[in-house]
């Protein structure tokens, strides 16, 4: 401390120094914050016509969905949604709860159908074909777009049954054989058959969470989608189960496409390459995850990042 | 200009007094070396044996200080994994402080230097030829210390700016020192010292352009290290 001490008392003729100008803003009030009260979740809730910030579209899309809006009753959940699915790219939709990231994901292969009450107003498209068309099997569509919940839901029945189920009520195996192949590869695909090779006839439901949560994508898999939804698929999950499904999302984006809906900021920046934020019904900013992580360019975008509300 | 940055508070209050505390750090460390970069100066200049003695040896509270900022940011990304505007500040910072503690090094070299200036029993008015590029740069480091404080990148290229003038001022100080060692060969050996000294002075001036250079990548997101004044310029406009 002395020889500090000892420069503190020579410069003092000198005077301003750092410490000192500090300490003469912090006493005339003049922060380096700004003054205005920064936004947070109650803000951009109007329903007027707003612009979504950043790289919504993209060359080649897989999916597109223009002009969406979601009613549930009077109630709208989403405002004039405009956004593209990047083939074979991850793309997570993040944002605090109620901002409409499941119900748009849910849009993408019309879950919302079978909700009492909600409709759905926009363009879909899946390589250019309208997947709200009159004449659109969503039996097919599904099949097409699969999807992974929450809660990892196999059906009672046997691990192999579990996935057996998808190609057998869409025709894709003509003998046994095929099946068995079809079951294999499936679960090969998800990282889990290793770990059940010898129990395929016990339930699924005896599974562990992490290994129940593979199986679930194993069995979207098994009909070959083109585009895999996931709407939080590991918040059930521990750590370790966690990252084995992030590895695994990391392999499937080879050859499908994924959106996924994820609370966990850290999962989104991890797996995507693209990210997109919802606040409030409104698809406030997409670019990519480095970009989006780094310097987002949305106010709103940046204070649920970093944990400024949510 | 002044783009997106940290908006308020954390949910966690925890985490803002943290992020607090480490700006604040890092202010103290920005004080201590500007202190000891005026000591240095003042001591070169002067001829005054003390101070240089206490500036030689005041790099070891810089050390510690830089220790325990270090060990704050490897604590908040460990613990806090910040995104956007907190990574930059804490990346940033990081940078900073191996600039900071390298500034505090030349200014220890500068008051060793000084002291053996004075210890040549020479008391000759070269001592004080680095005087005006002592206070460039010194006015240099409050700058960027001020553009960290207030997240200012106007201030920041300002400040990169002028490097381009201490940089010619140093050379024409050195061509000056050289008809000065012809003249007098035998006071060689303080030449030489004195013109260690106005290099170290160049050298702090250069870290002060680089503490500038992590001001605009904490503020505007943008890696403006290595690249020319205009082409920072064409970075910061789109």
């Amino acid at each position: 401390m002395i020889a500090v001490e000892a420069v503190n008392s020579s410069s003092t003729a000198a005077g301003d120094t750092q410490m000192d100008r500090v300490k003469q803003e912090q006493a005339s009030g003049v922060a380096d914050r700004s003054t205005k009260r920064p936004l947070d979740i109650r803000d951009h809730g109007d329903t007027g016509a707003y612009k979504t910030i950043g790289t919504p579209f993209v060359k080649d899309a897989k999916m597109t969905a223009r002009g969406v809006n979601v009613f549930y009753g009077d109630k709208q959940a989403i405002f004039d949604v405009s956004l593209d699915i990047g083939r074979n790219e991850v793309i997570a939709m993040i944002g605090p709860s109620g901002c409409g990231k499941s119900t748009f994901l849910r849009t993408l292969n019309r879950m919302n159908d079978i909700i009492p009450g909600c409709s759905v107003k926009g363009d879909f498209s899946l390589d250019g074909d309208n997947i709200y068309g009159e004449d659109q099997d969503t039996v097919l569509l599904r099949a097409r777009v699969g999807m992974v919940f929450q809660k990892p839901n196999p059906f009672p029945k046997s691990i192999y049954e579990n996935v057996a189920y998808g190609p057998r009520i869409h025709g894709l195996a003509h003998n046994k054989a095929e099946m068995d192949e079809i079951v294999e590869d499936s679960l090969r695909r998800a990282s889990l058959f290793t770990e059940v090779k010898d129990q395929l006839d016990k339930p699924g439901t005896g599974l562990s969470g992490g290994q129940q949560q593979r199986l679930c994508i194993a069995r979207a898999i098994a009909v070959n989608p083109e585009v895999i939804l996931m709407d939080e698929p590991c918040s059930a999950l521990d750590p370790i189960a966690t990252a084995r499904i992030e590895e695994l999302i990391d392999e499937l984006k080879e050859n499908y496409t994924i959106a996924i809906v994820t609370h966990s900021m850290q999962q989104a920046a991890r797996v995507s390459q693209r990210t997109a934020y919802f606040h409030l019904g409104k698809l406030i900013e997409v670019g990519n995850t480095k970009q989006v992580f780094t310097m987002p360019r949305h106010e709103l975008t940046e204070n649920y990042i970093t944990g400024r509300f949510g | 200009m002044h783009k997106t940055g940290p908006h308020g508070q954390h949910i966690s209050q925890r985490y803002d007094a943290e992020l607090e505390d480490l700006r604040a750090s890092v202010l103290k460390m920005g004080g201590m070396v500007e202190q000891q970069g005026r000591a240095a100066l003042e001591s070169l200049v002067k001829g005054d044996e003390e101070l240089a003695r206490s500036v030689a040896k005041s790099d070891k509270q810089v050390n510690e200080i830089e220790l325990k900022i270090s060990d704050q940011c490897t604590d908040i990304l460990a613990r806090r994994q910040p995104t956007a505007g907190d990574l930059r500040l804490v990346i940033a910072i990081i940078r900073i402080v191996a600039n900071l503690e390298r500034i505090g090094d030349e200014a220890a070299k500068i008051g060793r230097m000084a002291k053996k200036l004075v210890d040549g029993n020479e008391r000759q008015s070269y001592h004080s030829e680095p005087r005006h590029l002592g206070e460039g740069v010194l006015e240099m480091l409050k700058g960027a210390l001020d553009a960290f404080a207030r997240r200012d990148t106007d201030t920041a290229m300002e400040v990169i700016a002028r490097d381009l003038q201490i940089d010619e001022e140093f050379k024409a100080l050195n061509r000056l020192l050289m008809t000065h060692m012809m003249e007098h060969p035998n006071r060689l050996k303080n030449m030489l010292r004195v013109n260690s000294c106005a290099r170290a002075f160049e050298r702090i001036g250069d870290h002060a352009t680089n503490l500038c250079e992590e001001v605009i990548y904490l503020v505007a997101g943008r890696d403006v290290r290595h690249l020319s004044l205009a082409e920072i310029r064409e970075r910061l406009q789109n």
